[in-house]
């Protein structure tokens, strides 16, 4: 009863960290197919005020499943090992980056270098879930094939995300294009998931639906993704209509994101990653108890100050401008030049 | 080199990298929090461009910090899998609680502290400041709780090899935790305040921004000349319970082999092999003196008291133990030294001191990356203290991809560093001229009001 719960923070976790820096993740990846260096600059500052909260997530996820499920954590971490510190690589370089690129406006380096790093990671994490998916003593190279097209899948989903996002905080002229290539990376994204699903069962985790509640489960849920996608599709296309319309494409994305990762988590249940028996890996009763307490009571504090630092920048990134936020701006460099012919 | 030392390195070079930036931000977090009440009550311009410039170099030591703390925490299961396994159900719910306490208020408030200032409002800007400075203090206290449990395990029990909690209140408040946390929270604050220090100083030897540079200068050496008396207490309590629960670190940090000497021995090259001090710089009596013996008669154990299968390296443990101790003996002479300018009004003149405190900068750093190798390799060779063996604890991991991992490790930190370095040197060179809420009416004319003045 009580792994069960905890496990339910776990993918919690998961399921937000997936949402949330998914956003970001794709917005960062997006700049790369931007040229004008404004405009790649107002991405990044979308960025900037909310990465943090988003990769804590992350950090988060790791953690609780260390604690509740000890041998699980020490067991696949070192599994999918290459693909984790590439991620971390990713992570570092994208965290400096996106600090730098909005103190130090004139050097646009590190916004390419923030926009390369989203791509590593988005990628090192698509890879380690589809390596996941492989069982833990391994010779052959299928599943590295198949966690080839988990990284691009993922990818993808990000980019779509990150598109969606920028529909509501943008207008305009970018707000337009961003709908545009939102609603094609979504479609590439949608083709992807059905070839991933159906060469699942060619894997270590293949689905299992013989109980008709399970399959039901499954179809049932993949009936949400199909529509989220659909709606988001259509959305794209209304965004600029409304201030509720632009919200539609992200909204839907989302639900589409957590249904379909809930049906292939039905349809696994109760083995997770690399043929890993969730019961069997479960932390002592009173290592249980605690974290119940202790930590699951919190996480509805860390949803309230995931909302407000939401809230905070709430509205359209354009309004909010660089002045006088005693932020980087033009006169930096002045002042610079001024003392340097001193 | 074997999986193991590639991974000890691994640890050691992420774990000090990221030791670095809490050093800095803890304590300018603290600063800033204060510095905004101020600002907020008195509506003193000073105040908020001492606000607005250390929030710059805070924002990105910030950020590197973060990404950093990640990496170890990830570390802790991908390289060293059997720790992660046998300790998980203890260490892991101690880190949970510190993400949920600690990290996500950080996380929370930290959009809101850098980028804040204009768009929200006066008040709910000091409420992020503050809620970011409590963050990073809870951040200390749930990780020096981990770390002590490791260093002096209590309520626990061992099943097969892996541990189990008995009494979670004995777990956290364990024997160590006790000094250990003032200790440390004492080190970031001094830490911060030569950081401070340093950068002001530069200032007021280039006579520039002066209003600015006095108004740090003297609250971070104010801070300086009240905490570093503490920390001489505070350090001799930490050796008194090291002497109590980890007597082969203690040994190893006295430098000696065998047990008697009453003397202090300032300089050693041990060979651990031939279990002898290849040179040694003793000063007499000074080691009795620290026993609390004016006699000169109490003696201080030697290394090889212990197994030498249970032997930490003594070089690394020396020497970690000498640079902080060094590093305080120099802090705390500077802070008495402006204590004593102070009273005689010349702080503001004294260039030769400026220039000290300039090349002291990143004193408190050092002292506290060596502090966490006494306390580490100290602990060695146990990763959980007489309880569970480094080399039971690492991953069985490819060499090769543990190789990859420590080269690209090293490789990114260093161009990190230096990029973290090029920009404060940047910030401190374009100055908090520009920070100056006065002056900020017309960006161009600003300019110019510089220059005319
Ligand atoms: C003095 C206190 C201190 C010490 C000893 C450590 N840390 Fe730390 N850590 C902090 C003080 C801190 C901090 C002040 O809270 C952060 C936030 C930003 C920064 O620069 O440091 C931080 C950030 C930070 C983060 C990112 C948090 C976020 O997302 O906001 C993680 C995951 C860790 N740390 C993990 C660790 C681990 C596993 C450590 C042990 C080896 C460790 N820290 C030692
Ligand atoms: C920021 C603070 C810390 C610093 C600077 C630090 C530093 C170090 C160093 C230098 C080593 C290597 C010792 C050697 O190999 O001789 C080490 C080892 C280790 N530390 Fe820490 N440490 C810190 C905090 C912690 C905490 C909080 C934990 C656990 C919760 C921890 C867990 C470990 C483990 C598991 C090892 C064993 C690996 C090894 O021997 O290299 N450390 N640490
Ligand atoms: C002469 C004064 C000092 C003495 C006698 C002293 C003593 C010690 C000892 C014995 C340890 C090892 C503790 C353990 O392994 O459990 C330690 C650790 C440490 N010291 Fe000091 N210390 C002094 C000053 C300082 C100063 C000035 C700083 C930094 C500004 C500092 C920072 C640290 C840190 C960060 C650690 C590692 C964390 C820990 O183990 O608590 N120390 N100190």
């Amino acid at each position: 009863m009580m792994p069960t719960l905890w496990f339910c923070v776990v993918l919690l976790c998961f399921l937000m960290y997936l949402v949330l820096d998914g956003y970001d993740l794709g917005l960062g990846i997006a700049t790369l197919l931007e040229r004008r260096p404004d405009r790649r600059r107002d991405m990044v500052e979308v960025v900037a005020v909310a990465w943090d909260g988003n990769e804590t997530w992350l950090i988060l996820l790791g953690v609780s499943l260390w604690a509740g499920f000890p041998a699980a954590f020490g067991t696949l971490l070192p599994h999918v090992y290459l693909p984790l510190v590439v991620m971390l690589f990713g992570l570092i370089v994208r965290g400096v980056s996106v600090e730098m690129a909005s103190q130090r406006p004139e050097s646009s380096g590190w916004v390419s270098a923030f926009g390369w790093a989203s791509l590593v990671t988005a990628g090192a994490q698509g890879f380690a879930l589809g390596a996941l998916g492989s069982p833990v003593e391994t010779t052959s190279r299928a599943p590295t094939w198949f966690a080839v097209v988990c990284a691009v899948l993922l990818a993808l989903v990000h980019i779509a995300a990150g598109y969606a996002h920028a529909v509501r905080k943008f207008t305009g002229e970018l707000q337009a294009s961003a709908a545009a290539r939102g609603r094609t990376s979504l479609i590439a994204g949608a083709v992807l998931f059905v070839a991933v699903v159906s060469t699942m069962q060619a894997t270590a985790a293949p689905l299992d639906l013989a109980t008709p509640a399970r399959a039901a489960a499954f179809t049932g849920l993949l009936l949400f993704t199909v529509a989220g996608v659909v709606t988001a599709v259509v959305a794209f296309g209304t965004a600029s209509r409304s201030v509720v319309a632009e919200k539609v494409p992200s909204v839907a994305l989302a639900v589409s994101v957590v249904a379909g990762v809930l049906a292939l988590l039905a349809a696994h249940y109760p083995t997770v990653g690399a043929g890993f028996d969730l019961a069997s890996a479960a932390g002592p009763h009173n290592t249980m108890t605690f974290l119940l307490v202790g930590v699951g009571l919190n996480i509805p504090l860390v949803l309230g100050y995931n909302l407000f630092a939401h809230h905070a920048f709430r509205g359209k990134a354009e309004r909010h401008g660089h002045l006088p936020t005693g932020h980087p701006s033009p006169e930096g460099r002045r002042v610079n030049e001024h003392e340097a012919t001193h | 080199m074997s999986l193991l030392d590639l991974s000890r390195w691994q640890f050691a070079v992420t774990v000090m990298f990221h030791m670095t930036f809490p050093a800095i931000t803890v304590g300018l977090s603290i600063l800033l929090s204060v510095v905004y009440g101020m600002y907020w009550r008195t509506r003193n311009p000073v105040l908020l461009q001492v606000f607005r410039f250390w929030r710059r170099i805070f924002a990105v030591g910030f950020a590197i910090g973060v990404v950093a703390g990640a990496v170890v925490t990830f570390e802790m299961g991908m390289n060293w899998g059997q720790y992660g396994a046998r300790t998980g159900a203890i260490i892991g719910p101690i880190i949970g609680m510190e993400v949920v306490t600690a990290f996500f208020v950080e996380a929370g408030f930290i959009g809101v502290l850098l980028y804040g200032d204009g768009r929200v409002k006066e008040r709910t800007m000091f409420i992020a400041t503050v809620m970011v400075s409590v963050g990073t203090l809870l951040s200390s206290t749930w990780i020096i709780a981990a770390n002590s449990w490791m260093q002096t395990p209590a309520g626990y029990d061992l099943v097969d090899g892996y541990f189990e909690p008995v009494d979670w209140w004995r777990i956290i408040f364990n024997p160590s935790f006790i000094w250990r946390w003032p200790h440390m929270v004492v080190a970031v604050l001094i830490s911060a305040s030569f950081f401070v220090a340093g950068i002001s100083a530069w200032y007021l030897r280039r006579g520039r921004a002066l209003e600015f540079a006095r108004r740090s200068l003297s609250v971070a050496l104010g801070i300086a000349a009240v905490l570093m008396p503490l920390q001489l207490f505070l350090g001799d309590s930490v050796s008194g319970a090291v002497l109590g629960t980890q007597l082969s670190k203690l040994e190893a940090i006295e430098g000696n082999w065998e047990g008697g000497n009453t003397g202090f021995v300032l300089f050693a090259i041990p060979d651990q092999q031939a279990e002898a001090n290849i040179a040694q710089l003793d000063i007499p009596c000074l080691g009795s003196f620290i026993a609390k013996d004016l006699t000169c008669q109490t003696g201080v154990p030697g290394l090889s008291m212990t197994d030498a299968a249970d032997r930490p390296d003594m070089a690394a443990t020396f020497w970690g133990f000498r640079s902080m101790f060094l590093a305080a003996v120099l802090m705390f002479a500077l802070a008495f030294t402006a204590t004593v300018l102070r009273f005689r009004d010349r702080l503001w003149t004294a260039y030769r001191f400026h220039r000290v405190l300039l090349w002291t900068t990143p004193a408190g750093i050092l002292a506290i990356l060596g502090g966490w190798v006494t306390a580490e390799a100290g602990r060695q060779p146990w990763v959980v203290f007489g309880l569970l063996r480094t080399d039971d604890a690492v991953s069985h991991l490819a060499p090769g991809a543990v190789l990859f991992s420590v080269a690209g490790f090293i490789v990114l930190y260093v161009v990190m560093l230096a990029a973290y370095v090029a920009y404060i040197v940047h910030c401190v060179r374009v100055g908090p001229e520009r920070d100056d809420p006065r002056l900020l009416v017309d960006p161009v004319h600003a300019a110019d009001h510089e220059v005319a003045r």
